[in-house]
């Protein structure tokens, strides 16, 4: 079930991404500008997960701490947004994500590679999960904005690095960021350090270094860095793997998340990482927490400077000092729920379900037993449609009638009708998908359907073969 | 007939069929699209709409020709063919009710006695027709009232006519018939 969410939510990811890069062009064409493309993504996005009809989006209730948050990539959003989201499939390599993410600055999801391309917002309290697996908790609503190639700030992370390491539940963000600040300060780097992403601390850290990413990260963060900022947190989390680091095509600065190192350019920097992280795991999974980390830190770093990275500009702080406070910062309990802040996404809010999908009117090849097959979304239609229900009224393709004398005219007939139930079910549960065989027997129904999606209780299921029985 | 022919047969009426006209044109599709329990042939060019209450299915063309089977009663049947009507105007469409007719009807009937078919379709030569290696059944025309009769030597008739009345007709003429041919268990 959690595997089917998963992959259901990527699916629709999949599908809004595809959407989007597709009408990009028209977009572009039509003389209006990418904000409203992105700000189009998101809107669907949260729609999908208001409407709650995919399991995915939401946060693991078995670990709280376990959740796929999913980001709008928004260029014009910035820190403090609490919309964005990441979507951290577990497992998912980074490399699918920057796949995945390629081309779209829409792109929200993405497995791992916080930063990817584009100013990516992390609202506080949201609990990220790396590919590698390691979680990583948000207490400081950060963006992660990519800097680029040049300019990698590298905050160290530690702190973030895990739930395993519960911090008292930080209250503001704010504050974070003021302890974020003396880390960078420490690393001394005013400039965009090097983000060690690879650090699975980074994380959800506020960047302590704010680094305007000028220079383009320089993404080979030493082993150490990375490593480092999993040391803090060894024990309690196994440090993620490194996150296989895909250089992030999209931006021209970007990172490369090459093994998520991030390695911070200067050596300043990465000597007082070093220090203060036992250069452990580095190579491990750290890439992947880090590359999760450094856009928060990115985030973080952002949000003291108030201003989000233009693109093209990454940059991840990692500031070393930090990670201890940052870490207490950011984690909060568990129990908090980043993702119902994040679905409150500005816009109306009318919680419909992806609507494009559920489309009885479709083809009408489909749409003759689409009638047969969801009866019950035949019913909606009919209970819209015909509600109005004035004896009268004729619908447009009335052919013209001749006056002829009638026998009982119906509508004394008004109370024959009125009849059996308006059968049962008034639900909403539809089934769009391709059929291969339908068969009846006097009453019995056999259905072998295929490709489709299905709306039961409220909840999407995909599949690729269905098969049903039903009397009537 | 015997006068002390006086035996009580059940006659059960399995279906009734009957048509009537909506005097207007019908869009299928709208129907398909919108209705309640409803499948749609295209390639036959018509809907079927099945009822629930009472048990009837409904062939609807687009020229607004419907046909109605499966009632179990005449009275059945119309009300069937009401109701339907009032489910297309709901739809949308300018129904009126017109040209009722039930055309068919199908009761079957046990007698208490099994019979001799080849005997019974040589008393009445012209009018039974009885081919073993085609159907198990005798069949029986009767011109007047336009029934068919098939027999079957368990005792078991099934009736087919425009109406009621003529089937209990049919079978009230058939049973003397019947009864010369039955046969006699020891």
């Amino acid at each position: 079930m959690h595997s089917s969410a998963n992959a259901l939510c990527k699916l629709y990811l999949s599908v809004i991404d595809d959407v989007i890069e597709n009408v990009r062009e028209t977009f572009l064409d039509e003389g209006v500008e990418e904000g409203v493309l992105n700000e189009l993504r998101q809107l669907w996005v949260s729609k999908v997960m208001q409407s709650k009809a995919v399991e995915g989006f939401r946060k693991d209730t078995i670990n709280p701490s376990n959740f796929v948050l999913q980001l709008p990539a928004n260029y014009t959003q910035t820190l403090q947004k609490q919309s964005a989201s990441i979507i951290l499939p577990p497992g998912q390599n980074v490399q699918n994500y920057t796949a995945k993410a390629g081309g779209a600055g829409a792109v929200a999801t993405f497995s791992l590679p916080p930063g990817v391309t584009y100013p990516v917002h992390i609202p506080a309290g949201v609990t990220l999960q790396t590919a590698s697996g390691h979680f990583y908790k948000v207490n400081v609503p950060v963006v992660v904005t990519q800097a680029p190639r040049s300019n990698r700030v590298f905050t160290q992370p530690a702190a973030q690095r895990a739930p395993p390491r519960p911090p008292p539940p930080q209250p503001a963000p704010s504050q974070a960021r003021p302890t974020i600040q003396q880390a960078p300060a420490q690393t001394s780097n005013s400039e965009p350090t090097p983000a060690a992403s690879s650090s699975t601390a980074s994380g959800p850290q506020p960047d302590g270094s704010v680094a305007q990413a000028d220079q383009p990260p320089p993404k080979e963060p030493p082993a150490p860095v990375d490593e480092t900022p999993q040391a803090p947190v060894p024990q309690s989390v196994p440090p993620p793997p490194p996150v296989t680091p895909q250089p992030v095509p999209e931006s021209p600065g970007d990172f490369t998340l090459e093994g998520i190192d991030f390695s911070p350019h200067p050596e300043g920097t990465l000597k007082q990482e070093q220090g203060q992280l036992p250069a452990c795991e580095v190579g491990e999974g750290a890439s992947n927490s880090n590359s999760l980390d450094t856009p928060e830190k990115e985030v973080k770093e952002e949000a003291p400077d108030g201003l989000p990275v233009s693109d093209g500009t990454a940059f991840f702080s990692l500031g070393s000092q930090l990670d201890e406070a940052i870490k207490m910062e950011l984690l909060r309990d568990f129990n908090y729920s980043g993702l119902e802040d994040i679905v409150q996404l500005d816009g109306a809010g009318d919680g419909s379900s992806e609507e494009e999908e559920v489309d009885i009117g479709g083809p009408v090849g489909e749409n003759d037993f689409l009638g047969m097959i969801s009866a019950e979304a035949l019913h909606v239609l009919e209970e819209a449609g015909g509600s109005d229900d004035s004896s009268s009224t004729s619908s447009s393709d009335m052919e013209k009638e001749e006056v002829i004398e009638e026998l009982d005219p119906l509508n004394s007939g008004d109370d024959v009708s009125e009849q059996d139930i308006p059968d049962l079910f008034d639900t909403e549960n539809v089934i769009v998908c391709q059929y291969e065989k339908i068969h009846r027997s006097k009453n019995r129904w056999k259905f072998n359907l295929r490709d489709g999606v299905m709306c039961y209780g409220g909840k999407d299921y995909v599949f690729s073969r269905a098969i049903g029985e039903a009397e009537w | 007939m015997d006068p002390g022919n006086d035996v009580a047969l059940d006659i059960i009426i399995t279906n009734v069929v009957a048509t009537f006209r909506t005097r207007c044109h019908l869009n299928l599709r709208t129907i398909a699209l919108e209705g309640l329990n409803v499948i749609y042939k295209p390639e036959v060019g018509k809907v079927l709409m099945k009822l629930r209450k009472p048990k009837i299915t409904a062939s609807i063309w687009s020229s607004g020709k419907i046909i109605c089977t499966g009632a179990t009663s005449e009275e059945d049947a119309k009300a069937g063919a009401r109701r339907l009507a009032r489910v297309l105007q709901k739809l949308g469409f300018k129904v009126r009710f017109s040209a009722f007719k039930v055309v068919n009807v199908l009761a079957v009937c046990s007698l208490p006695f099994q019979i001799h078919l080849i005997q019974f379709t040589k008393n009445n030569r012209p009018i039974a027709s009885y081919e073993p290696e085609l159907h198990p059944a005798a069949s029986y025309r009767i011109k007047q009232l336009r029934a068919t009769i098939q027999i079957f030597s368990t005792g078991s008739i099934t009736l087919t006519g425009p109406d009621v009345q003529t089937v209990a007709t049919a079978v009230e003429q058939i049973y003397p018939l019947l009864f010369e041919c039955r046969k006699i268990k020891h």
